[in-house]
């Protein structure tokens, strides 16, 4: 580790710590030295030479200079301030200050602020405009290469960051600038327009479209007036003196109409946050924050430019109810009345178990607290699930059944440190881009190693070490080889088991039917890379298991995600710093609503119906009885509609008439529901049955906390009123329990906070105070308020606190006949957030992936003489989608992927069946197999030519500032301010 | 049996609805601000008065025309120039130091008003009045004062200027402060 080091800094001895720059030591002290280039996330890129400082006679860029013990270094030296002030010339150079009309002037343009701190009044070089427009392409962002510094930072958060490897500098050419690609329109390269580089632009460069001619008040002017207004500033210039302090004032100005609010995303379970700029209702941009928790300065498309929908005319904005064959409008208090009438009326005539309740892993932990509240305490029932239960419930009840706690091992951090990364059954890329970059990024830079097992060959199977197709649905088959074959090589940590395990003997017992011979028979991977995996697993100090859908919606989901635990537990990768099991939450607060107690056998806390002693500490905080057995999940609710014994549902937040598998049949139960209660933001598939549809309040409108897959728990603050008369989903349910008689008092979601935390060990320190800004809290939460990153370091969460190897056993994927021979694959897309309700408001995303397509391979391709764009249709026994094709060799064989962003005649769950996890009824949607016909040969290509999936990264470390010093007309400014002492001495 | 369905009859206000709810929503409004309305219709009938509405009217309807000719008025070198004068000129004052100006400056008046006063003669003044004149308190202290000046004049004021110098040879940019004050 780092010591303590003696330096000289401007005459005075001062500790610093070894190895760290000289740079990062002097932001700790109140020295300031310019730095341009710099970003604390992204590092020293080297390109902008304000940095510069003397270090024993040298003249060195403080940047990327490491502090050597009896280091002397002088800030203030007359050939320092002039070597910084030829550095800052090279820069205005190439970029104009016309700050007042500019849209970046908010305080935080680095280039101001730098001439500003340095107190250039003029350029030696003037500022000359480069050969090149502007690149408005892309639907989000735009490039101005006239005001590009050339500073890199862009092109280093796209390489190392983000890892898409679009952006670069072209330093060959005469006026360098950042070029996409091979130098093609921003909009037809491999772009995902992830917002990097326009978050870490220090200037107005690369901006967010949202902010051009709305952040300024003189900035909307039009074109034609705004150059010769240009002109006159700089005309009038005696100096930046007097022109930039009327800038600031102007930028002072625009404080008290552009609002911030930190929010955090409600897209998938990373968990990004950061503040949204807003100007009345209109969304300006969305700003990542370096001390972001979970995702810095990073972001992906949706996160940073899909909120359209927030604002979309499609809102729903007062409550409807059915009125023969068309909805009406109605009022609050009449809709609410009629919701308690026939809640109370259906519970009296048929008891409480005749209403099923589905909250939504959308909303903030305090609506799912409400929500489950509302089940059991004033109705009386525990028929309470959430969406969960399509996805990762077999995940979490793997862990409870090892290691005890139903979340990540640990933070991202620990992802990115890991030695090994494995990624089961997860298009991570896509589906949790940002989580993604971090391993994408350590794996480039820093030599971490990637085993990816997927049946499709996606981003990060493409990017793998080791890229495995294993044979769909028999990952257990394969994990419990490797783990065998580990124990038989004796390479298991004996130490760990007999510390921290029990169970051993009877887990190798079951281990013993699956030798390599069988595995290799079973999942199509041969003996040699069985091998290969288990040794990478036993040569890696640290392994980090990631999976997501592909292991969990299977018949056997829990089982297979045991069995990764199990191995995890043999190799004794937990409870240390970068080991451990992942599974990805899909929605932004999976976590959560799991947390709170969304589930039929759980109240908040992971706490048991059935276990009087933590039932009964809810009944008395609640004053009431409530019901021990546990209740019915949604899979069984969908059955309980069927055969009548449901009678009443109330969906918050939730598209279950999409989303939940073999749909026509979920939609024929709900033709038999007597009363059902639909809360949306959207008229929703599932609304069209309802009764009465409330209109919600999205995550922007609304203040509480969510939970992300790292089990951090993050506040969001209100960004705009509620539009029209919708409401945040936590009023609602008081309104709903108040008329039922609840007389429940909470003013705010703190309150609610409060009371949850109180009854639930694992979030019994969380207070709204601990939660301020961008502070966060992993659960457990101590009631101290300490929390706890990295899961098990003092042992795990049973009465001895050893873990427990649970044998499992491997379920055959569901069979289908012969003339169903392809099998459709099914999930996400990057740019889509799964049917796609939110992400199609975004006219941006639409115009890049308008409609969703069938992913066929060149060899099916061949066989059937498909092409782009041909027409077919999918049919399994429940029932059939027509979709057009595009060929591409991400899928191989007889597989096609079918991407879940339709709502219409392609909706995946037309074809998906009600089979599903043993354990915990999770829709089994990646075994599903269809027949294919074709409808039409030719046809237009379902996505287009501007979508990124078409496009030509260009891989390399960063922006290759070598080649910037290596062009003839570079002369580093410390070495020119040298020859000129050497001239003039 | 509820059968999906996707009709949704929007509650129609009447026009007379509309209208009694936006009426309310304003006078709300108004009485909410009662104090400020009557204080800026007083400002607003001042302004009425002075025809000053009527101009700003223009001025605001036709905004991007005018302020473009105003731009294109602005964007010529005489204009420019004018306003860099304007500009150089306050940093100048900003520089002179009255305590010590006002002494000069209260010499130079009287100087003027002597001047004033002065007839033109046939007198003309040889060696020997001026030599004479040296004796003329008065003359000469305003004499010592002007070699004082001539003094002051001759020293290197160069590292100051900003219109002249590089930056980073400008003194500012040479003290330590970046500030001129411990010069």
């Amino acid at each position: 580790m780092s010591g303590k080091i003696n330096v000289t800094i401007n005459g005075a001895e001062v500790t610093a710590i070894e190895n760290q720059t000289i740079l990062q030591c002097l932001s700790d002290s109140t020295i300031e030295v310019p730095s341009v280039c710099y970003h604390p996330s992204l590092g020293p890129i080297e390109t902008c030479d304000t940095c510069i400082v003397e270090v024993n006679g040298e003249l060195v860029r403080s940047c990327s200079t490491q502090m050597k013990t009896g280091d002397v270094i002088d800030t203030t030296a007359p050939e320092v301030k002039k070597a910084q002030t030829m550095a800052m010339d090279k820069i205005l150079f190439n970029h104009e200050l016309y700050c007042t009309v500019c849209d970046y002037n908010n305080g935080t343009c680095e280039v101001h602020n730098t001439v500003k701190e340095m107190k250039i009044n003029h350029q030696s070089i003037p500022f000359d405009h480069k050969p090149y427009e502007k690149d408005y392409s892309n639907p989000f962002y735009r490039y101005d290469p006239d005001q590009c510094i050339l500073c890199g930072r862009c092109v280093e958060a796209c390489q190392d960051v983000q890892v898409t490897e679009t952006l670069r500098i072209d330093w060959e050419r005469d006026r360098p600038r950042v070029i996409w690609d091979n130098d093609v329109p921003i909009n037809e390269s491999s772009c995902v327009s992830c917002g990097h580089c326009s978050t870490v632009c220090p200037c107005n460069a690369m901006m967010e479209k949202g902010m051009e001619g709305e952040a300024g008040f003189l900035t909307g002017i039009a074109k034609e007036t705004l150059r010769p207004m240009i002109e006159i500033t700089k005309g009038v210039e005696t100096g930046y003196g007097s022109i930039l302090a009327i800038s600031d004032m102007e930028a002072a100005m625009r404080e008290s109409r552009i609002k911030k609010t930190k929010t955090v995303c409600t897209y998938c379970g990373v968990g990004c946050s950061f503040d949204v700029w807003t100007k009345g209702r209109e969304i300006l941009k969305v700003e990542p924050q370096i001390e972001a928790p979970a995702n810095g300065i990073s972001t992906c498309v949706k996160g940073k430019f899909g909120w359209d929908f927030v604002n979309s005319e499609e809102r729903l904005t007062k409550p409807l109810i059915r009125e023969g064959d068309s909805f009406r409008e109605a009022e609050w208090d009449e809709a609410l009345n009629l919701i308690a009438s026939k809640f109370t009326e259906i519970k009296n005539e048929h008891g409480p178990d005749s209403l099923g309740f589905i909250t939504s892993s959308k909303c903030t932990n305090e609506e799912s607290y409400l929500m489950q509240k509302l089940a059991r305490a004033v109705i009386g029932t525990n028929n309470i699930d959430n969406c969960s239960r399509y996805c990762q419930t077999p995940a979490t009840v793997g862990l409870f059944r090892t290691v005890g706690h139903g979340g990540d091992a640990g933070s991202f951090a620990d992802i990115a440190m890991a030695d090994l990364v494995i990624i089961v059954g997860s298009n991570t890329a896509e589906a949790h881009p940002v989580l993604a970059t971090r391993v994408k990024r350590a794996q480039k830079l820093n030599g971490q190693k990637v085993i990816v097992a997927d049946l499709r060959e996606h981003e990060m199977a493409d990017r793998a070490d080791l890229f495995v197709r294993p044979k769909a649905g028999s990952d257990l088959v394969w994990i419990s080889a490797v783990t065998k074959y580990i124990i038989d090589q004796g390479w298991a940590d004996e130490e760990f088991l007999k510390n921290k395990v029990n169970g051993l003997s009877e887990y190798v017992a079951s281990l013993e039917g699956f030798t390599l011979e069988y595995a290799e028979k079973t999942t199509g991977l041969s003996k040699e890379t069985l091998i290969e995996i288990a040794t990478s697993i036993h040569e890696a100090k640290s392994v980090c298991a990631l999976w997501a859908m592909g292991v969990t919606q299977h018949l056997g989901g829990s089982d297979t995600s045991t069995a990764i635990s199990n191995l995890l537990l043999i190799t004794g990768n937990y409870g240390r710093p970068g080991t451990g099991a992942y599974p990805l939450r899909g929605h932004n607060n999976v976590q959560g609503a799991g947390d709170f107690g969304s589930s039929p056998d759980s109240l908040p806390g992971y706490q048991k119906v059935f276990n009087d002693a933590e039932r009964q500490k809810f009944e008395q905080a609640w004053g009431t009885k409530l019901p021990s057995e546990p209740g019915i999940n949604n899979h069984d609710m969908i059955e309980g509609m069927h055969n009548g014994t449901l009678k009443a549902l109330y969906v918050k937040g939730e598209e279950m008439g999409l989303v939940d598998s073999n749909i026509n049949h979920v939609h024929s139960a709900y033709e038999k529901l007597d009363f059902f209660v639909v809360q949306d933001i959207f008229f929703s598939r599932t609304a069209q049955f309802a009764d009465v549809v409330l209109p919600a309040s999205p995550s922007f409108e609304k203040e509480g906390t969510f939970t992300n897959t790292e089990r951090r728990i993050q506040r969001l603050y209100q960004v705009f009123d509620p539009a029209g008369e919708s409401k945040p989903d936590w009023q609602i349910l008081i309104e709903v329990a108040n008329r039922l008689g609840a007389g429940w008092r909470y003013e705010h979601p703190s309150e609610v906070m409060a009371e949850a935390a109180s009854l639930m060990p694992i979030y019994s320190g969380v207070t709204y105070e601990l939660l301020e800004g961008y502070k966060s809290l992993q659960w457990p939460v101590n009631p101290d308020g300490t929390d706890t990153p990295v899961l098990y370091l003092d042992g795990f969460p049973f009465p001895d606190g050893k873990a427990r190897l649970f044998p499992v056993k491997w379920s055959i994927p569901v069979q289908f006949g012969e003339e169903y021979d392809i099998h459709v694959n099914n999930g996400r897309l990057l740019e889509h957030f799964h049917e796609g309700n939110l992400t199609y408001k975004s006219e941006g995303i639409t115009s890049k992936t308008p409609e969703t397509f069938l992913e066929v391979s060149p060899e099916l391709a061949e066989e059937r003489g498909l092409k782009d764009g041909t027409l077919v249709r999918l049919t399994s026994p429940y029932g059939n989608v027509k979709v057009r094709c595009v060929v591409t060799d991400r899928v191989k064989g007889k597989e096609v992927y079918l991407p879940m962003n339709d709502t219409g005649d392609a909706a995946i769950n037309l074809l998906t069946s009600s089979y599903g996890d043993k354990d915990t009824d999770t829709p089994a949607y990646k075994e599903t197999k269809a027949k294919m016909d074709i409808l039409q040969y030719e046809g237009v290509n379902p996505l287009p030519r501007n979508n990124f999936r078409y496009g030509n990264p260009q891989p390399q470390i960063g922006v290759q500032v070598q080649k910037k010093w290596a062009r003839p007309d570079y002369i580093f400014p410390g070495d020119l301010v040298k020859k000129e002492r050497t001239q003039h001495g | 049996m509820a059968k999906a369905i996707t009709k949704i009859q929007q509650i129609e206000l009447s026009e007379e609805q509309r209208r009694r709810k936006d009426l309310e929503e304003l006078e709300t409004a108004l009485l909410d601000n009662k104090d400020a309305i009557f204080q800026s219709l007083d400002v607003i009938k001042h302004m009425h008065d002075r025809g000053v509405l009527s101009l700003l009217g223009g001025l605001f309807s036709e905004g991007d025309k005018v302020l473009n000719v105003l731009v294109k008025a602005a964007d010529k070198p005489e204009a420019t120039n004018t306003l860099k004068n304007l500009l150089l000129m306050v940093g100048v004052l900003g520089t002179i130091n009255v305590q010590q100006l006002e002494p000069l400056l209260l010499k130079l008046n009287s100087g003027i008003a002597r001047v004033a006063e002065y007839k033109e003669t046939e007198d003309k003044l040889g060696y020997f009045d001026i030599v004479r004149s040296l004796k003329d308190p008065e003359i000469n202290s305003a004499l010592t004062l002007l070699f004082e000046f001539l003094k002051g004049m001759g020293e290197d004021t160069s590292g100051l200027e900003r219109t002249t110098q590089l930056p980073e040879d400008q003194d500012l940019h040479q003290s330590q402060e970046g500030t001129l004050e411990h010069r």
